[in-house]
């Protein structure tokens, strides 16, 4: 299969960029969960629509795709060898994640929309 | 030369008849290292695969605050309790193996030793942040 998007040494480098962005998202969601004052819906729903949050989210979420992508993509190169149930896999995993992304997207879009 | 490969053949088969067959997950023994290295390929896949729920509940926890409270109970069902431990397990060990991959990218510690002892230091923070995570999740 030599499709672009399966080769190359720009997978192997997206996937440590991103890792490093989500370590560095996780310890500052971490910080946020345990220096907040109570885990309440309104103050909950203030720390996500705050703009800088919203922000590093939105980012959070695209580095968060890219990185499952290419692991998944990984996982799915060494496991199935059939060509058509691999495209088969790789499509489903490919609107599974674009989905998701999208729904997040939506989420953090109505804060702005102001519902 | 038929003789030849004829006995080439009786080697062949005689060499093939002790390979084991099947492979014993029981006999194999990893090192740590590879341990390590395929429980952060497993996690991987469990934190893929609980995406699309973990959005499902981002969703509902910001609609509104009756939404909100519902996902706060569903959380707390036994089921829910120890599906958290299993993906904040993974995250841990995705995190921590994840830091060890990136610093042997850099080829900080890529000797044998050092190898075995950053596997090792992986384990521990996990074990370390396992305790933390059954505790903060079942209190």
């Amino acid at each position: 299969m030599s499709l672009y998007v399966l080769e190359g040494l720009r997978p192997w480098v997206i996937q440590r960029v991103s890792a490093v962005y989500i370590a560095l998202f996780i310890l500052y969601a971490a910080w946020c969960f345990f220096s907040a004052d109570a885990i309440a819906f309104e103050a909950w729903r203030e720390w996500l629509y705050y703009p800088f949050n919203t922000t590093v989210v939105g980012i959070f979420v695209i580095a968060l795709l890219f990185h499952a992508w290419i692991g998944m993509r990984d996982v799915v190169l060494d496991y199935v060898h059939n060509i058509m149930l691999r495209i088969f896999i790789l499509s489903l995993l490919v609107g599974v994640l674009i989905g998701s992304g999208l729904w997040v997207f939506r989420i953090l879009l109505l804060s702005v929309v102001g519902q | 030369m038929m003789d030849d490969q004829a006995g080439r053949f009786k080697v062949g088969r005689a060499m093939s008849d002790h390979r084991p067959v099947y492979l014993n997950l029981l006999k194999i023994r990893l090192p740590v290292p590879g341990i390590v290295s395929f429980a952060h390929r497993i996690t991987g896949v469990l934190l893929f695969l609980a995406l699309p729920y973990a959005v499902y509940l981002l969703d509902l926890s910001i609609e509104s605050a009756q939404s909100f409270e519902q996902v706060r109970q569903s959380l707390d069902q036994p089921f829910m309790l120890l599906l958290q431990i299993v993906l904040l397990w993974s995250i841990a060990h995705h995190f921590f193996a994840g830091i060890r991959f990136l610093l042997i990218d850099a080829e900080i510690g890529v000797e044998k030793t050092s190898m075995r002892t950053g596997a090792w230091l992986v384990i521990l923070a996990e074990l370390v942040s396992i305790v933390l995570i059954v505790i903060g999740v079942c209190s």
